[in-house]
């Protein structure tokens, strides 16, 4: 890899720094997965070529890295899996309530999530930290408890804040009884997420740490607020989910959707990112053959990235939910033939 | 005195041998201002001369592009808010 550094200095002297990382010549596409609950995927990847895992977490839960019972995770990311760590201000993994807990020595009190997301009518509407929350310093604690336990994993992730802002804000938010709008909830959380950036940049962390921010990437309005340029100044990669829930999509459509809007609608930094696909799958339900579908991938990535940036790097399959692969001995031997084809090798 | 501010971005991540890479620099600095004078002389009789005129900037910004792998990168543009840099891959 190589980088360009740029300086700008004024008259007194001041300067400012930024920085661009690239490589030369064709570099495979990392195939990847998330098995269902978190669980061990060590056994489904065996003898595959899998090389970039998902996996999920809240910063409510006492155990972030590896997670609780996830010793497997070092295990795998040492052997050189790249870990897309998706951690979330939605609350799961520990009671509702304030939290008290010491970390490193300092104890903290963290209050209770004061948010609302994914507002569905007719659905029980889960809890979240509050981007107000998250801004007033609130939630700091949850932070340092996170950064202490990566600092204990021994290698650098990927660190992708929310899973899906989308899916969170599409009915609206609401935070200490105020509610928000799709538009309002997704500018607070650009502000939430710089706040984490600036947390998490300002102290050390593991080498080969990079950010991104979640969004499953079904709406363009969003998509296009979610990435101003100034925040992807301090992200690394593009994010969105690719599903197939129709007997009519196709896999260059689904991976390209999005990347169309992006093309469209962001600037040149935004555009300079890889693209990490956090999850992908197929529903049975719809597409009874996963196998023929997924074997469609490899050359769809091939003419995406043979188009132009914003360059696909990472594709995880997600099998769970949407994606769950039925039977999954069929399925898991669709997802090895596709990571063993170009782009992936 | 302000700090300056500068973003960088490549036109791609991943180039193969020979690519055109183009590098986009956005910088700022709220300090930085330019300002026209105009000069007339005029003599102890009341003559003047026509006027002349010059621009000037205050706190110019000066941008430096180095790479780690050797590669020159020259500049092809500036309009002294972006400025846009070529090199190959």
């Amino acid at each position: 890899m190589a980088r360009v550094t740029v300086t700008v200095r004024d008259a007194g002297g001041h300067t400012a720094t930024a920085t661009a990382d690239y490589t030369i010549g064709r570099q495979p596409v990392l195939g990847g997965y998330y098995l269902s609950g978190g669980a061990d995927p060590t056994a489904d990847m065996a003898g595959g070529n899998f090389r970039s895992l998902t996996q999920y977490r809240s910063f409510a839960d006492a155990y972030i890295f590896p997670g609780y019972n996830r010793p497997w995770l070092i295990t795998l990311g040492q052997s050189g899996v790249m870990m897309n760590m998706v951690l979330e201000l939605k609350h799961y993994g520990a009671p509702d309530g304030p939290q008290t807990f010491t970390v490193d020595g300092t104890t903290y009190t963290v209050p209770a999530p004061s948010m609302t997301i994914q507002q569905r009518p007719g659905t029980t509407w889960p809890k979240a930290y509050g981007y107000g929350q998250v801004v007033s310093g609130q939630c700091d604690g949850l932070f340092a408890r996170a950064l202490s336990q990566y600092r204990t994993l021994g290698f650098g992730v990927n660190i992708q804040l929310a899973s899906e802002f989308d899916t969170d804000h599409e009915f609206g938010t609401t935070e200490a009884g105020v509610p928000y709008t799709w538009a309002q909830s997704d500018a607070r959380a650009v502000q939430a997420v710089n706040y984490i950036l600036t947390w998490f940049k300002a102290r050390t962390l593991p080498g080969g740490t990079t950010f991104s921010v979640g969004i499953a990437g079904f709406n363009r309005d969003c998509f296009r607020r979610i990435h101003p340029e100034e925040l992807m100044a301090r992200l690394d990669f593009l994010q969105w989910n690719a599903y197939a829930t129709n007997a009519s999509h196709t896999a260059l459509a689904r991976f390209r959707r999005t990347k169309d809007w992006a093309v469209a609608d962001l600037g040149p930094v935004g555009l300079s990112r890889p693209v990490l696909i956090a999850e992908w799958g197929v529903r049975v339900a719809e597409i009874p053959n996963q196998a023929a579908w997924i074997a469609t991938v490899p050359p769809a990535i091939v003419q995406l990235n043979a188009e132009g940036p914003p360059w696909i790097a990472r594709t995880n399959y997600f099998n769970s939910g949407w994606g769950t692969l039925t039977p999954k001995a069929t399925g898991l031997a669709a997802l090895r033939a596709a990571y063993a084809v170009p782009p992936y090798v | 005195m302000a700090t300056p501010t500068v973003t960088a971005a490549l036109n791609g991540s991943v180039f193969t041998p020979g690519q055109q890479m183009l590098l986009t620099v956005t910088y700022s600095d709220a300090d930085t201002q330019p300002l026209t004078v105009t000069i007339v002389i005029t003599d102890a009789k009341g003559n003047s001369s026509a006027p002349v005129k010059t621009t000037v900037v205050i706190d110019p910004l000066t941008l430096t592009v180095t790479d780690d792998s050797g590669r020159a990168w020259s500049r092809i543009s500036d309009n002294g808010a972006v400025a846009v840099y070529r090199s190959v891959a």
